[in-house]
């Protein structure tokens, strides 16, 4: 069962491998490359599940994650949080935020997949 | 701070002269036993009597004292600080005995000392770039973002058998972009790489310049000749005004001076509220830039292109300067030097000084100048025959860090980090524009009179950082009462002495309720 999934990143050729990959297991995509752009998307019409991009133009993924988490509608809205950073103290903030989990760029397609299928499932 | 061979030095010069003990004995109003017993080392003196003998020997306070090795000692004393050597237990006081008997083997241990902290605070600068420098987190972020994109790319070609001819010709153009892209980002960081390398300095230049003009007690006679030679030629022994120096620089050497806004002049690494432009021979300056600033960098440049030679001559002698940054940046400060003796020529300048009373601010008034240029040329009125007061001068930034220093034989000021909290120089910073005058001990029982006052620099704009330093003159308490600074101060009551420390860490005043940091000195 196809899982509505929205991409937040500015990286406009890895959005469209992400795209392709995730298009293929089923799912319906949308994509958003600044920040402004994936509130807004977020709010309009809320996806399954968000992969989201740390560094993004505008308004930075973390900013996005925590109004996503003080919105009732959107607290258990499973999110991924992608940095370029492998920093502990990102993955840090994304926890102590809500991320449901943290991916280090460069990352294979085969971790992405899984990830949303595990967090969309069940 | 001992004092152990002044009593040797006075009777190697007193038999330099042919003079007998009774003789010189007489001349200074004590008796012959007991000068016998100073020249014996026998007896601790300081203050009038040493200036005395000092006067009728005729020498240097500084030379007689043994200034030079206590400088040196001052170095080792700090060494003792390095948390690396506290196990050793040095006694801070033993570096005397050291330099008494290895001169050599101290100033080796002083000099790998000074490299030691060249190195922690390069390495403290670098490590502080890599982890917070936005153009190095921007780069990885990208480099990182391409990766991925290719990654994932690839995955796609090699592990999906069913791409059409479109998909896959779109991929693969995807891999060609991101791989431009990466290395588009790669060479970016190796030329910054590149930049930041070339950009990096040594702190050991700096240290070398202060080391030359310590040792040539920050006066330089063929400079003072050469500039009031220009003084007199060029301007007929009249202050030169911003128009005439500006002439003469177009004149002598094709450099023309023009004022720019501040918004114009942000590419630019600016000194001094200027940016001289070599290849155009153009000298910029921040439109509000104040008179004082102007003319005196104006006349610095003059000096550097007209005195070359002089200033070379000055480079060559002796051996402190081992690098050509270290040359290059004593060049700066002779080339300062010069434009300060003539902008305030020596002798009229001196005898201004005696006859205001040292009163900086009218000096400063007098001659055109600012403040802190002022205070510099009063540290360099060391001429043997006429000399006026020795003054130490400090210049700290609102973060308490010393900025600029020339200290004096019993006052050592910090090289690395703070002087003591207490210190005159911070809390002028609470007002700035005003002198404040303290009268401080340190714990040796020497007694000086600090003069200190913080200005605001001149701001381009309503939105620009305000700037504050705060500078200090600092004079043995000896001088004081030659000073406007003394007046309606009664220098021998205790009560208004100020206890002080040279730094919290070489302090032994345990006890003091403004310790920021334990005391290393606990054995003295």
């Amino acid at each position: 069962m196809g899982k509505r999934v929205l991409i937040a990143e500015d990286e406009p050729h890895l959005v469209e491998s992400l795209t392709f990959i995730l298009s293929r297991e089923g799912h319906e995509i949308a994509t958003a490359l600044d920040g402004e752009a994936a509130l807004q998307a977020i709010w309009s019409e809320p996806p399954d599940l968000v992969i989201l991009d740390v560094m993004l133009p505008k308004i930075n993924g973390f900013e996005i994650l925590k109004k996503v988490r003080a919105d009732d509608r959107l607290k258990s809205l499973p999110v991924i949080v992608l940095t370029a950073k492998g920093q502990r103290q990102d993955r840090e903030t994304a926890d102590e935020i809500g991320a449901d989990l943290f991916l280090a760029k460069p990352f294979s397609n085969k971790v992405v997949i899984a990830a949303v299928k595990d967090l969309t499932t069940g | 701070m001992s004092r152990a061979h002044i009593g040797s030095k006075i009777r190697e010069r007193r038999k330099e002269r042919g003079q007998t003990q009774v003789a010189l004995a007489k001349e200074i109003g004590i008796s012959a036993s007991y000068l016998n017993l100073i020249e014996g080392n026998k007896r601790h003196i300081g203050g009038h009597l040493l200036q005395k003998l000092a006067a009728a020997l005729d020498v240097e306070l500084e030379s007689l004292d043994g200034a030079v090795e206590r400088r040196l000692a001052e170095h080792l004393q700090e060494l003792t600080a390095e948390p690396l050597l506290h196990n050793l237990e040095i006694v801070p006081s033993s570096a005397f005995d050291l330099i008494g008997r290895h001169p050599k083997w101290a100033r080796a241990l002083v000099t790998t000392f000074r490299a030691l902290q060249d190195q922690t605070e390069l390495a403290a600068a670098l490590a502080d770039r890599l982890n917070h420098d936005p153009f190095l987190s921007d780069a990885v972020h990208d480099m990182l973002t391409n990766v991925t994109a290719i990654r994932s790319t690839a995955e796609i070609l090699e592990s999906i058998d069913d791409l059409d001819e479109t998909q896959r010709s779109r991929f693969d153009r995807i891999i060609g972009n991101e791989s431009r892209r990466l290395a588009d980002v790669t060479t970016k960081l190796a030329t910054y790489f590149d930049k930041a390398g070339a950009k990096t300095h040594s702190l050991t230049p700096s240290e070398e310049v202060d080391d030359l003009l310590w040792e040539r007690n920050n006066y330089f006679p063929r400079l003072e000749a050469a500039a009031q030679r220009l003084l007199t030629t060029w301007f007929g022994d009249e202050a030169p005004k911003e128009m005439q120096l500006a002439e003469k620089l177009r004149q002598r050497h094709g450099i023309e001076t023009e004022d720019r806004p501040e918004r114009d002049l942000t590419d630019l690494v600016m000194r001094n509220q200027c940016y001289y432009d070599q290849a155009e021979r153009r000298l910029i300056f921040i439109e509000t830039v104040p008179s004082p600033t102007r003319r005196f960098q104006m006349a610095k440049l003059l000096a550097a292109h007209t005195l070359d030679d002089e200033i070379s001559v000055e480079l060559d002698t002796g051996d402190l300067l081992t690098t050509e940054a270290a040359r290059h940046r004593a060049a700066r400060a002779l080339s300062s030097y010069a434009a300060g003796a003539m902008l305030m020529p020596y002798e009229p300048f001196l005898q201004d000084a005696i006859d205001v009373r040292y009163d900086i601010e009218r000096l400063a008034h007098r001659y055109q100048v600012s403040f802190e240029q002022a205070c510099h040329r009063l540290i360099t009125l060391r001429k043997p025959e006429a000399a006026g007061i020795p003054f130490a001068f400090m210049r700290a930034d609102p973060a308490g860090f010393v900025t600029k220093r020339f200290p004096l034989p019993r006052l050592p000021l910090p090289r690395y980090g703070n002087a003591c909290p207490i210190w005159a120089v911070y809390s002028a910073f609470q007002t700035p524009g005003s002198i404040i005058r303290q009268m401080a001990e340190l714990p040796n029982g020497d007694r000086f009179l600090f003069i200190a006052r913080a200005a605001v620099k001149e701001q381009a704009a309503f939105s620009a950082h305000r700037q504050v330093v705060s500078l200090m003159m600092a004079c043995d308490s000896l001088h004081a009462d030659q000073t406007i600074y003394a007046v309606g101060l009664n220098i021998a009551e205790p009560s208004l002495t100020t206890p002080v420390g040279p730094t919290c860490r070489l302090c032994p005043r345990e006890t003091c309720r403004y310790r920021e940091e334990d005391p290393i000195l606990a054995t003295v």
